[in-house]
Order: C-alpha cells, then structure tokens, then sequence
C-alpha cells in the first residue's frame, strides 16, 4: 500500500551540507514545537484547488471538521471543492472497519453534488485499521460514470512536502492526459504548477499572459477545473511556480509528454518580468520573445512609478522573513524592491536550491533562522527588534504580542500580491501595516511613569 | 434519530482535540502537546487562532511510519522531555489522537517510565487527556480533559512553594467550572456575577484571562494567564462548586466525591429562567441578599422582553451548535415566543434525557442546509455560512469557529445583560 512513497525519488538530492547551508526539511523532533503539518494536509493543498470535484477525507473529524474550507484558494466558477466531506470515522468503524461505509459515502456524494470526479484521502486512522480505499475507489468507480481517484496521504508518512509529491503523483498517474480527443501540443500555452489562486493571486497574472497572447492551460492547482487538467499534458510548457515538491510531475511530464519545465515566480517586479521573458523565450517564439521585452519594460516603469510612494516611506525598514518554500527568496527580492533590509529569514520547508538562492539575494550580515518554532521566533525578533515582520498566518498573533506590524503572505490572506498589480497592492498593504498608528499606542506606557507626565 | 446518509457533509463538528487543546489554554504556564501526526495539531492551532486572533501554543509528538509500526510510546517519552526542556513549562498537558488511540498507546506508562529515567522532571506535573477522534466533538474532548486536569492537580500540593493561604481564607471561595460553550467574555462575566455575592472564585479552565486577547506584556510560547497552578491545590477548600453546561456535570460529581463540596449543574446562563435559577442558588447558598446591580439588569431585560416580544415571538430558527450551547439559546428563544425549527447537535452530548422544548438531532451543515429553507434565521458557527448563503437566510454567526465576524470570543451572552445582549444581537440579524 506503500510502496507509492519509493516511487517518489525522495533521494534525488545531493547532501548540500558541504554547501553551507542549515538543516533543511529534517524531521520535526517530538515536542519540539516546529511541526510542519502532515502529508494528508499537502496532498490536500495541492488538490483541494480542483474545484468541480468533489474532495472526500476517508478520516476521523480532526482530518477535515479542522480544515475544510479554510484555505483562501478562489474559484471563478463551482464552489463544490469548498464543500467539507467526509466520512467521519467512528469508534464502530475503527472497529469493524470503514469500507462499506466509505463506499456509500461515494455513492451518495456522486448522486447528492453530481461532481466531475471524487478525490478520496486516506488518512492514519483509515489507514491504521486496514482500509484498502483504492479497492473501494476502484468498485465504486465501477457503479458510476465519474473517476473515483484514492489519495494515499496518511499524515504519518511525514510533512506536507511529501503530501505535495503524493498528489502530483495521483495527477500525473490518474489525471493529466486521461482527456479524450486531441492530445496535439497547443501552441504559446502553458502550465502553472504549484499555483493554488490564493486570495487570488492566479487572476492578477493572467492579465499579463493574455496581453503577450500566452494561453494558460490550467494552474496545477488553482481555479482549476477537472477537463483542463486532464488536457494540461497539451501544454507547450510547464512553469513551477510555488512548490519544488512537484518538481516530480514536471519531470515524468518531460518524459511522457515532452513538456520542457522551467522554474519562475510571479511575487515581486523583477521574478515577474524575468519569469514572463523565461516563458517567451522558452515557447521559442522570436516574435513573443521581443514583444514580451518591450510589454515587460512598460510595465516596470508603471509600476515602480506607482509604487513610488510607498517605497519612500518604506525604505531602510528592517524586516524579519519568516516563511518557507520559494516564498522565501521570491519575497527577498519583492522586499528588496521596496527598499527593505532583511535581517534575517527562515527556512521552514524550503529546500536547499532555494536557501541557496535566498543567501545570494540578501545581505551577507543577515541571519538564517534554524529553529522554526515559536520559541525560535520569540527569540531572533527580541534580539534583532525589526520595523516588521513578513510570515505565514501561524505566527501573526504571537507576532502582535511582540507589538511588531506583522504582514501575513500565506494562505489566510485576503489581497493577491502576484503579478505587477500584486506587486502595488503588496506595497500598499505593507505601508498600511507599517505605518499603523497603532504600533504607537502599542508601545507607549501607561499610566505613565512618574515625571513623564509633563513632557 | 435518522441517519440521513453515510458521510458528513461541511461539519459543524470539530475534533476532540481541539477542545482539549481549548481546555489546557485555561491553564496558567502550560504546554499542551498532541500526541498524533504533525497535522493534527497544525489544523488546531490554525483553527483555535483564527478564531481567538490569538497564538495557540501547542506542540505535537510528530509521529512518523516507523511509530505507527513499532508505538508512539518513546516518541511520547521525547516528546514531553523536550517541550519541558526547551520551553520550562509549569504543567505539560497532553492529549492523544485517532492514530494513537487505534494502536493503543499507553500514556500512562510512558509518563512512569520518563520519570524513571529522568528524576528532574519528577514533580513536573503532567496531565493525560484520552481524547480519540472518532468519539464525539469539541465538547466532549474539553469536558474529558476538565476532568483530567481535576484529577491530577486538584489538591495536590506543590513540594517547592508555599500555599500562602492566609490571604486567601478572608473570603469563601466556590469553584466555578465553566463548559466550552461560554466564551473567554462570558467566564469574565460569570466570575463577576459570583464575586458580587462575595466569592472569591476559582475557574477551572479560566479562558477569561488567558484567551480574551490582551496585549501580554512578555509573548511567550506557553499559555499565560488561565487557572493558576496552586489554585488547583486550593479547590478543596472550596464551599461550593458550580458546573455550567450539561457535559461538565461530571466534573462537578468529581470534586463533590473526591472532596464533599456541595455541587450544582447549571445547564444554562442564557435566558431569563436559566439566570434566575442560577442568581437564586448563588443568594440561598451565600445567605445575601441578590446585588441591586442584578436587580437592574433584570428589570431592564424585561422591559426588553415587553418592547420586542412581536419580533421575537413566532421566528423560525434553524440551530445548529454543540450541545451545550444549542441547548442555551435555544431554550432562550423558546422562552421568549420563538419557534426553533430546525435543532443540529454536532455530536450525541452528554446522553442526558433533557426535558428540552424541542427534538433535537445530530447533524451537519449539509442537512441544515436541506432544512432551513423556509426560517427567518440560522444560529451556526461561521461554516454555516455556505448554507446561509445558498438559502438567502440571515445568519447569526455563535459557537467555534467564529473567523468572519469580528469580536465573538469577547461577547458576553449570558445573565440578565448578556441575555438582553444575545435578543438584541438576534433581533439585528433578522434585519
């Protein structure tokens, strides 16, 4: 049943210790305080954003009643992936186990939400019991006209990277090129992989892309409907945007399909541009290419005119960089464009490629924090006291406790920040955090001490 | 009751865990540590923070295949060396989860065997909540590890301080033991009311200082502000004791067994009778006369209950909550002439057969959305929304989680002023 994860090239990394860099991705010790959720919980991530599906937790409550619909990825059309489902393992099940059930549970939720597919995750306590839920997707796929597709992702098998690998996986192995009809290459279209729409994010670049007269196939997944998955393998290029941890469905998709990849980011003016020429130049169409210079050029111009503002009341502010993946070195440059010194930056869930690019982006007297725990976080923004913090959602209410402004970057946004109207919204956002008149009252005594009173 | 279909389509249920994470954040110098998969406790801290805007210090055991092969018993053994190591904590809490409740760790031997092997940590007290997640909600997790931290800390004496009890006898005191239906503003509200017949109290969990979201002087990775650890020493002393809400009922029985402290169950704060009946326990035991202040407020609840009864009277609601706290507002529309329609439990509750003036079920938010068509007004927690936008029905946003409406941790919903504050909250709904 397992025998997936060894399919994953989990090893495909040399040891870039020798490299200078910390211990990236290493297990959570027990206790430790620097857990970084579950495989059920990234395979979800990645999945979740499918949203003519439906998307069915084969768990107890604590794997969906916790979770479902708390992500801020968005839809332009079916809100069924915001649908919470799930089969609720009871003390019964646990028992005499929760095949029959789960099966009905398909059945019902077929006829009930008439989905384009069912995604069915398998978690540590279905697992646990002896629940064979590929069995049970593959019967019940018998029975209806729809793909029953089973998501192997117990949270025990480690992290949410490993989650992440899991379902590019099911994709690559269940999804991408099951459409019928043509599978001939679309011309000056792309994938984007790793890019979930968070609060939008996905809608601030396809503005751009249709202006060049790129097509996007799908975001693999954000906003993404189940028929333009399955035609993604038509794609003329696949660009990983967020997550190295579908470096895996890139490769095999390079392999069967011919799609060549490249890696690109969409947070900041310059990764937008230069990730905007990297896709031209990629299609190999000299026409596109010269047309995306001169489109990137203005855009530049424009922007930095509009953010200019923002940038004089923001330069030479100290910030502390508390976030993972490729958010990390994307949001260095971002904040290196408003003028912003980084003091130091975490790492949680990056890998080595991307420390490797954070160090070279940012100031060599800056700090990489090791230890991702609250106790870590307490103790680096007590030393290095920044201007403000930039993190995940997790932190931001111990972040208020430290009286510093905190701008939250990850998934519990509101405001997309891809793309150059991201970049401008990015900047607004943060010039309205730093220069709160709250931090004052904050950080002011009271009552106030003696002989104070009348200065 | 009738099983509708096999699945549960958007929950209103939340996990065991979480309300025993919700439990031990009531404690003062704690450290709660999940003894299951890393996501276990990521999804709760996410889903306690949004809900509080608070930063929910919770640890987890980590647990990877080869414990789901050989036991999490060592890794539980780390664990809490660790988190005592790294973060000091007064008090580690932990609660167990699906994964290790199904291969069956025994926590109480790992805990023996850790203090074998590590003498330091001998007097540190730990607490073991059993709290699978696949026997029922939110509630029953809380109430189970209520009654855990009762049975470990009560009455213990701390070997290293001294009780100073002296300031402390100058005044009765009665434990109060609030259910995870009232929010951190209610359990201010509650000890308030019991201090003004001369009280002092002790408030296991105390939510109202730990999470009302105050500006904490020092941020620190462990709770601060909750039950103080040698309040837990002193319950026995205590003249009486209350429990709110029907799951803490056993609680209650616990520390009238253990230490002969008359108890009583006050199934609800919400509502005009529910509050009498609570203001008339508190002047007969205490012997004073009921404060002019309660007077007031009751006077002005009833002038309420004059000038609003036509609105309030023949709503259709849908409910959809815990039990407890379905419980409490629901008899308090009873009360006041409105019609309950639709009544969803999250879970079985406690099994008390309740006199209550309407049938209730367990259900999901899918099925409150198949009936709730035809009310004026659904009370569900904010994933209720979905449904109360596909039906164009009013939505009044209570129990956990609240993340789309802004200072619900802080409302006080019960008393004659909190009861006055509830009709007024669902009055402006209507509209």
């Amino acid at each position: 049943m397992f025998t997936n994860l060894t399919k994953l090239d989990l090893k495909d990394k040399e040891c870039m210790s020798d490299a200078g860099s910390p211990k990236l991705c290493m297990k959570a010790l027990p206790g430790e305080g620097a857990e970084r959720s579950c495989a059920y919980d990234g395979a979800r991530v990645v999945l979740m954003p499918i949203t003519d599906v439906a998307h069915l937790v084969h768990g107890p409550i604590a794997c969906a009643g916790n979770s479902w619909d708390n992500r801020g990825a968005r839809s332009s059309g079916s809100q069924l992936y915001r649908r919470g489902l799930t089969t609720d393992i009871m003390e019964n099940d646990v028992i005499y186990g929760g095949e029959i059930k789960l099966k009905k549970s398909i059945l019902e939720i077929a006829a009930r939400h008439n989905p384009k597919a069912i995604f069915v995750y398998a978690t540590c306590v279905s697992s646990l019991i002896g629940d064979d839920v590929e069995k049970v997707c593959r019967e019940a796929e018998a029975e209806l006209t729809i793909p029953v597709i089973a998501v192997n992702c117990p949270g025990f098998l480690g992290d949410k990277n490993i989650g992440n690998r899991i379902a590019g996986e099911v994709l690559y192995d269940r999804v991408i090129g099951t459409a019928a009809g043509s599978d001939e290459k679309i011309p000056l279209s792309i994938n984007l992989i790793g890019e979930y729409n968070i609060a939008g994010d996905l809608w601030g670049v396809l503005p751009d892309l249709k202006n060049l007269g790129i097509t996007l196939q799908t975001a693999i997944t954000g906003d993404a409907k189940f028929d333009d998955l399955r035609s993604a393998h038509r794609a003329s290029l696949n660009v990983l945007i967020c997550s190295k941890s579908l470096t895996n469905l890139v490769r095999k998709m390079e392999i069967r399909y011919g799609i060549p990849f490249m890696e690109g980011s969409f947070y900041g003016i310059h990764d937008t541009s230069e990730t905007l020429i990297k896709i031209a130049k990629a299609l190999g169409d000299p026409d596109l290419v010269e047309r995306t210079l001169v489109y990137v050029q203005k855009k530049e111009d424009q922007t930095r005119k509009t953010i200019a503002g923002y940038k004089k009341l923001l330069e030479n502010k100290q910030a502390i960089l508390f976030t993972g993946g490729v958010k990390t070195w994307s949001m260095v440059s971002t904040l290196a464009e408003l003028g912003i010194n980084i003091l130091a930056g975490g790492t949680q869930n990056s890998t080595p490629e991307d420390f490797q690019r954070m160090k070279e982006l940012m100031d060599p007297s800056a700090q990489i924090i090791e230890d991702t725990s609250s106790a870590g976080f307490l103790k680096i923004i007590a030393e290095k006291k920044p201007d403000l913090i930039v993190a995940g959602g997790k932190t931001k209410y111990l972040a208020h406790k430290t009286r510093t402004p905190f701008l939250d970057i990850n998934h519990g946004r509101k405001l997309p920040y891809a793309g150059y109207q991201g970049m401008i919204t990015f900047a607004e956002t943060l010039a309205r955090t730093v220069l709160s008149p709250v931090w004052g009252h904050l950080k002011r005594e009271f009552p106030p001490r003696e002989g104070e009173l009348d200065d | 009751m009738t099983k509708l279909r096999h699945y549960n389509g958007n929950p209103q249920k939340n996990s065991p865990a979480l309300g025993a994470t919700l439990a031990f954040l009531g404690v003062n110098g704690l450290l709660a540590l999940l003894h299951g998969s890393q996501g276990c406790s990521s999804f709760i801290r996410l889903q306690l923070s949004r809900h509080y805007k608070e930063p929910i210090p919770l640890n987890s055991t980590a647990l990877l295949e080869e414990s789901v092969i050989f036991g999490g018993w060592d890794h539980l053994k780390k664990g809490i060396a660790v988190a005592a190591d790294k973060y000091k904590p007064q008090i580690i809490g932990v609660m167990s989860s699906g994964l290790t409740e199904t291969y069956g760790d025994d926590m109480v031997s790992a805990l023996a065997s850790l203090r074998l092997e590590r003498p330091d940590l001998e007097d540190l007290p730990v607490v073991l909540a059993s709290t699978p997640d696949y026997i029922g909600s939110m509630q029953e997790g809380y109430q189970r590890t209520v009654e855990a931290l009762l049975m470990t800390l009560a009455g213990k004496t701390n070997k290293t301080k001294s009780l100073g009890l002296a300031d402390f006898n100058d005044a009765p005191s009665v434990a109060l033991l609030p259910g995870c239906h009232l929010t951190p503003g209610d359990v201010d509200e509650l000890k308030e009311i019991v201090k003004s017949f001369g009280y002092r109290v002790i408030t296991v969990p105390d939510l109202s200082i730990s999470l009302d979201g105050h500006a904490e002087l020092e941020a620190a990775p462990v709770v601060q502000g909750g039950t103080l650890i040698e309040e837990f020493q002193r319950l026995p002393e205590c003249k009486a004791c209350f429990s709110f809400g029907l799951s803490m009922e056993k609680a209650g029985e616990f520390l009238k067994k253990t230490y002969q402290i008359p108890h009583f169950n006050i199934p609800s704060l919400t509502g005009l009778t529910a509050t009498d009946t609570f203001i008339l326990t508190l002047a007969k035991i205490s012997g004073k006369t009921i404060p002019e202040r309660l007077l007031r407020q009751r006077s002005r609840l009833l002038d309420t209950l004059a000038d609003y009864h036509d609105q309030l009277g023949g709503q259709k609601i849908a409910i959809a909550l815990e039990m407890d706290l379905l419980y409490s507002l629901g008899s308090c529309l009873v009360e006041v002439g409105s019609e309950i329609s639709v009544a969803l439990s999250a879970s079985q509750g406690s099994g008390n057969t309740l006199s209550l003036p309407f049938p209730v079920e367990v259900g999901d938010l899918e099925i409150l959305e198949e009936r709730a068509a035809d009310c004026d007004l659904i009370i569900a927690n904010s994933n209720g929304r979905q449904a109360a936008g596909m039906l164009k029905v009013p939505h009044l946003r209570a129990g956990l989680p609240v993340f789309d409406r802004a200072g619900y941790p802080q409302k006080r919903w019960i008393g004659y002023e909190g009861t006055q504050q509830f009709l007024f909250d669902m009055l402006n709904s209507l509209s």
